[in-house]
């Protein structure tokens, strides 16, 4: 199973403030919010630590 | 000091006195104190029948449960199993959450089906347990493998545990088991970190009869128990360990542990099944009833942590010259900002999360913008 992360912008201020996990066979959107409560982002926070690289948010298209 | 001392000596049916040994005794400080005789007990009556007793464990009723009162005294929950927004009923068959505030754990070679069942102890007023069915046995289980049935329990919520602290509460964690496998079972107390652990043992006596256990633990004076919003202490009911996971029971360790030596190892049986419900985990010796709390009520308290808000379509509509959003308040504050699982149902329309307590669904644009699932996850 591979999981990789895709940077979210908030899309009222641009400030990137969430990532949608991506993984092999779900089709759902994870979005996790950047908070250190919780869970899944301290996931996110280690999976960055041992060298994993988000792919950059989308542009913004407006 | 002693004002009186009173002795008593009553007739029976037949004329003999006969000492009830028990002691009357009055006091300036106490007021008036029944001290019980070298058996320890104190039995109060009906007609004959035993109402209620005090023990060495405090106020018991007939049958030996604690008559210990308050409400939100367990501090598990949903121990009755009964609500399981995830999965409805179907069976889990991966680590993660089976009924809500439980989760399966599984990190050996084997592999089990976690289920919701309506499987309980008679007359006891459950409706409903979680069912662990072995699907392929691992017997040879190595270092850092293990399976386990989960309750993390939120620090905020285990303040009065006092843990880590010269005072330090005993507490009692008890609960109904059914087993296809009979012996000494292993679980475990944790803190975060799991740099604390205590070892305990149940023992199965009878093969698929439901069993009542009780364990009562002397609180850990040792180590770091967070008290935040993070896992305060974690209940572990092992299934099957690795040898480094596994100690002597009945203490306290440095380390991470979460079985006993020598338990029963129920992956390593190919069709072997375990069963619980009614698990309470409250302050004091002695287990009391399980308390039962209004549905709405243990729905809220699960929802903190994970919220099914919706099957069905959440629409924006157009806010501004160029965008459609929609608040979404969250049925009771989450734990922590939650993650947020959907399916966009139009190209563009997406969920974000604002706090703990609100997100809203957006689109660039002032098309027709929804979502058609979302699901709020903010577990320990």
């Amino acid at each position: 199973m591979t999981i990789t992360y895709k940077k979210v912008n908030n899309p009222l201020t641009g400030n990137n403030n969430a990532v949608n996990k991506i993984e092999d066979g779900v089709t759902e959107t994870v979005y996790i919010p950047f908070d250190n409560a919780n869970t899944d982002y301290q996931v996110y926070l280690k999976w960055v630590d041992e060298g994993g690289i988000p792919e950059p948010a989308d542009e913004e298209t407006e | 000091m002693v004002q009186e001392l009173l002795l008593l000596f009553l007739l029976d049916n037949d004329g003999w006195y006969y000492n009830m040994a028990t002691i009357i005794n009055a006091d300036t400080s106490n007021g008036l104190k029944l001290t019980s005789d070298t058996s320890g007990e104190i039995e109060l009556q009906s007609a004959g029948v035993t109402k209620a007793k005090v023990t060495a464990n405090g106020l018991q009723d007939a049958n030996g449960n604690s008559l210990r009162g308050g409400s939100f005294r367990n501090l598990i929950i949903n121990g009755d199993m009964k609500i399981d927004q995830r999965n409805a009923g179907s069976a889990v068959t991966s680590s993660g959450y089976t009924v809500d505030r439980f989760r399966v754990q599984n990190s050996t070679d084997g592999a089990f089906s976690v289920v919701q069942d309506t499987d309980v102890p008679s007359g006891q007023g459950f409706i409903n347990s979680l069912k662990y069915t072995v699907t392929t046995a691992d017997t040879s289980l190595t270092t850092t493998q293990n399976t386990a049935i989960v309750q993390e329990i939120e620090g905020v919520n285990t303040t009065h545990l006092e843990l880590g602290t010269a005072n330090a509460k005993t507490f009692t964690i008890s609960f109904w088991v059914k087993s296809s496998l009979t012996g000494t079972f292993g679980g475990a107390l944790r803190n975060q970190g799991n740099t604390r652990g205590y070892v305990y043992t149940y023992n199965v006596n009878s093969a698929n009869t439901w069993e009542k256990k009780t364990i009562t633990i002397a609180g850990d004076t040792s180590g770091t128990w967070n008290t935040s919003t993070s896992i305060g202490i974690a209940v572990v009911f092992a299934l099957g360990c690795g040898p480094d996971l596994s100690d002597t029971a009945n203490t306290w360790y440095g380390a991470n542990k979460i079985s006993a030596t020598g338990a029963v190892e129920l992956i390593g049986t190919l069709n072997a099944t375990w069963q619980i419900t009614g698990v309470q985990l409250e302050v004091g010796e002695g287990a009391s009833d399980f308390e039962n709390l209004p549905y709405d009520v243990q729905l809220a308290r699960c929802l903190r942590y994970f919220n099914y808000m919706s099957g069905n379509n959440i629409h924006a509509f157009h806010y501004g010259a160029s965008n459609s959003i929609a608040d979404v308040w969250f049925t009771v504050p989450m734990r922590a900002n939650p993650t947020a699982t959907y399916t966009s149902g139009s190209a563009g329309s997406s969920f974000n999360v604002q706090d703990n307590k609100k997100g809203y669904v957006f689109q660039g644009n002032q098309g027709d913008a929804y979502i058609t699932t979302l699901k709020l996850s903010a577990e320990l």
